[in-house]
């Protein structure tokens, strides 16, 4: 892990106007900071409400933030007005959203193929490529599916790898698994750990479930409740590769788990 | 439906997601500013739209394009006289008689076919047929068996809208949460308490999107019909207006049409929301018009 | 709809064959029986009022050799392909600038919607006024008819459009015209489409109604002429030729989208 911040965020605030008449205006995020390392994976826990979805959105450009910025590689990125946000900031920052957002007209492949079309980039190295994470996550023999015809686990799969395949130096992923069965969700999250440990990606994963954050990060942040700031920080120093079902019972992962858990309200 | 975004109190995670596109950094006058400016531009739209139709009048001259003020006073003077009043209540009884005729069947037989699937699989190609075929082009041939009276023009308005309604009322019905039903049974309601008292309701916003779909066809039905051969109504006055180079005489029998649907389509909603009190006030259903 | 119907009962296979029989069997009965009863209507009315179905349909025969029926088909389909033309093209691409200048779409809409409850067919006369007794009234007529519903549908499936999508693909790079053209169009597809089932019919029917009150030429000239020389054959052989040529084109229509939308989980309803 290098010393080096790759993504800093800086007293970033969010604040939605409360219904009219009434003129308090509620703060769900406010004076946030916190930076993430070159190929760190950085799990954000905190409870449901606590603006976890908007924090992404700030970071990923699809939200202006009330205040505080957002720098990539010590570039500030354009976060306080609508009309110059840069989704993505040019292809850089890669967004897994809590919803699969497949594109049901697109059949699987296609999807995966989705975000290398619209940057002009589809070639035979980055097809094979393509190939090749649908086949590492097990989705091979359905690539002509269109969306609906596909479980919920296999579109979150191809969901993810649509943002592997382009490979963004960032990758923001907002409750991935959320929706899933405990199973699927294992099963998912090794993919995910497997994959990480191909190219070592710095992923910011944000989520309300405290196992998920210890198993899967290197350093895990605790938020607290609306308007949201940092609570705690903790670092996960379980070797790797971790076993994810093993993991439960390693006294370490208790301790921390405790920890963590105390400061979650 | 639109501008939902932020509205509301951020009270929990979906809340947040929802808003993202909100207004920026709210400000509660900023939004109130929008709606006031929208208004004042929706008045701007209103002046210039007037603004276009007295300056055409004055350009063209009022042999073809009648001016507002002049259509306005016809409008008037028609409604006082009484004869526009009795070109529009003739209309109006048309499309009312026959959008009764057509509409009533046309909602009670689905719920009589609903223990019939055979009949109703039997029936589909035909009413399927019937739907999409140009009733309109029946025309003359209601004329040919009913005159150039009233009948003529109830028949066509009665056809076009039973099959409008036929078709909302069967989907009502084919939406049926089965769930409800097997709570009524469960609970001991026999088949005709589960007709009235779930399949019905159920279906009575599907009947009303199929009414209020039907009304302009109704007025547009009788219309074009004394448009081909009439002499009275509403059809009968924009005719008579076109061939003697009336224009604002047609534009007054056009105005007198436009309210008659607006106040067929005012009727059809306050209707419906008295009925339809129990529905949470949902996202209006966007169909497409006329 | 009738993936619903054998959902209801879900017996045996053998079952579900059997009511398929039967239902095709009703369907020919009951057409059977509608000829029946028209050719009886006939008989007892009188040709003056009901046309024999058989002399109808030796009619279109002679008439379609002939080539006049041909000819009245032909001019009817060409005005409606150009008049559906016009008012697609304004419908289609009236939304898609509208969407970027939202404060003219906020000022201009109620105007619009409340334009949509004018009965268009009424406006004939004064187009008649206005553009002659040529094409023109005819295809403004028609143009309007195809517009307002592509308007309407078009219109609303931009607004429909999941955010969530949009943002997607701005994230991974998109540009706002490959936004536009994969995602808003893609899912404005079907709001598309089921505007196209209502547009095209009615472009037709649109065409023929104008034809009863102008020109001297078409399928709507060929019925208005033969009722006013109480020649019901051909008020009948008209009719019958319109009504098919709707409902292929109906059908069609329909296959193309199911195609076409092949990624739609079902088939939905069609909404009318």
């Amino acid at each position: 892990m290098s010393a080096q911040a790759l993504l800093e965020v800086h007293d970033l605030g969010k604040r939605f106007a409360s219904r009219a008449g009434r003129d308090s205006s509620l703060w769900v995020i406010r004076d946030l900071s916190f930076s993430v390392a070159d190929g760190e994976f950085l799990t954000i826990v905190g409870p449901s409400g606590s603006g976890k979805t908007t924090l992404l959105n700030m970071i990923a450009q699809i939200d202006v933030a009330s205040g505080g910025e957002v720098r990539f590689q010590s570039e500030v990125a354009p976060i306080n007005d609508p009309k110059s946000l840069n989704p993505g900031l040019s292809c850089r920052i890669g967004y897994v959203t809590q919803e699969d957002n497949l594109l049901p007209w697109r059949t699987m492949l296609q999807n995966v193929l989705f975000p290398l079309v619209v940057q002009g980039r589809l070639n035979d190295e980055t097809r094979a490529r393509a190939e090749m994470l649908i086949r590492t996550v097990g989705l091979a023999g359905f690539e002509n599916h269109y969306p609906h015809e596909l479980s919920g686990g296999m579109r979150k799969r191809a969901s993810l790898i649509r943002t592997l395949v382009y490979d963004p130096p960032v990758i923001l992923m907002d409750e991935p698994f959320g929706a899933l069965d405990a199973q699927t969700r294992t099963v998912l999250q090794e993919d995910l750990l497997r994959l990480w440990n191909l190219g070592r990606k710095t992923i910011i994963f944000v989520t309300h479930d405290i196992t998920e954050a210890i198993a899967l990060g290197d350093r895990t942040l605790v938020l607290t409740r609306a308007p949201a700031r940092v609570a705690g920080e903790h670092k996960i120093d379980l070797p790797r590769p971790r076993d994810i079902r093993g993991i439960l019972t390693d006294p370490k992962f208790i301790e921390i788990y405790q920890r963590i858990r105390e400061q979650v309200q | 439906m639109p501008g939902c975004a932020g509205t509301e109190t951020p009270t929990g995670e979906k809340m947040a997601t929802q808003s993202e596109f909100s207004a920026p950094p709210g400000e509660n006058s900023s939004r109130v500013g929008t709606l006031i400016r929208s208004r004042g531009d929706q008045l701007l739209v209103l002046i210039a739209l007037f603004a276009i139709w007295q300056a055409c009048s004055l350009w063209l001259g009022t042999y073809w394009v009648g001016s507002p003020w002049g259509t306005v006073v016809r409008l008037t003077t028609g409604v006082l006289g009484g004869e526009l009043l009795s070109h529009a209540s003739f209309t109006l009884a048309e499309a009312v008689i026959g959008f009764l005729l057509g509409g009533i069947p046309a909602v009670i037989l689905p719920f009589l076919l609903r223990r019939l699937p055979i009949v109703t699989a039997i029936l589909d190609p035909f009413m399927v047929g019937g739907y999409g075929a140009p009733k309109l082009a029946l025309a003359p041939l209601f004329i040919l068996w009913f005159g150039i009276g009233i009948e003529s023009k109830i028949a066509l308005v009665a056809i076009t809208v039973f099959f409008i309604v036929y078709f909302s009322t069967l989907s009502g019905i084919r939406a049926l949460d089965t769930k409800l039903v097997q709570m009524a049974q469960i609970v001991g309601a026999d088949e005709k308490d589960v007709a009235r008292h779930i399949v019905f309701p159920g279906a009575v916003p599907y009947i009303f999107t199929g009414f209020r779909i039907a009304m302009p066809y109704a007025i547009g039905g009788a219309v074009v019909a004394e448009l081909i051969s009439a002499n009275r109504g509403l059809g009968y006055l924009i005719q008579l207006g076109a061939m003697n180079f009336d224009t604002t005489g047609v534009f007054v029998a056009l105005l007198a049409t436009g309210i008659i649907v607006f106040i067929g389509n005012t009727a059809v909603n306050v209707f419906e929301r008295r009925l339809l009190r129990w529905r949470p006030p949902s996202d209006a259903k966007n169909q497409s018009g006329t | 709809m009738t993936s619903q119907d054998t959902a209801l009962d879900l017996a045996q296979p053998s079952q579900v064959k059997w009511r398929q029989y039967v239902v095709t069997a009703g369907r020919i009965v009951l057409a059977i029986l509608l000829v029946a009863a028209w050719k009886i209507g006939a008989d007892r009315a009188g040709p003056i009022y009901v046309a024999d179905p058989f002399l109808v349909a030796n009619r279109i025969v002679t008439d379609t050799m002939s080539g006049e029926l041909v000819h009245h088909v032909y001019v009817t389909l060409r005005l409606s392909v150009i008049g559906f033309a016009i008012g697609c093209f304004f419908g289609v691409v009236l939304p898609f600038l509208l969407r970027r200048l939202p404060r003219l779409t906020d000022a201009i809409e109620p105007y619009i919607m409340a334009s949509v409850g004018i009965p268009k067919y009424a406006l004939i006369p004064l187009f008649i006024l206005w553009f002659g007794i040529d094409d023109a009234p005819k295809l403004w007529l028609v143009g309007l008819l195809v517009f307002y519903p592509i308007f309407i549908a078009v219109f609303a499936g931009i607004r429909n459009v999941d955010r969530r999508l949009i943002n997607m693909a701005r994230v991974m790079g998109a540009s706002e015209a490959m936004i536009s053209r994969e995602v808003i169009w893609n899912s404005l597809q079907s709001f598309f489409f089921a505007a196209l089932k209502i547009a095209l019919p009615r472009a037709i029917s649109a065409t023929i109604i104008g034809e009863f009150l102008v020109g001297n030429a078409g399928l709507g000239f060929f019925i208005e002429y033969s009722r006013q020389n109480f020649d019901t054959t051909g008020v009948f052989a008209g009719i019958v030729i319109a009504t098919a040529l709707v409902l292929v084109i109906n059908s069609v229509l329909v296959r193309i989208d199911r195609r076409l939308n092949a990624w739609r989980p079902t088939d939905r309803d069609m909404e009318l």
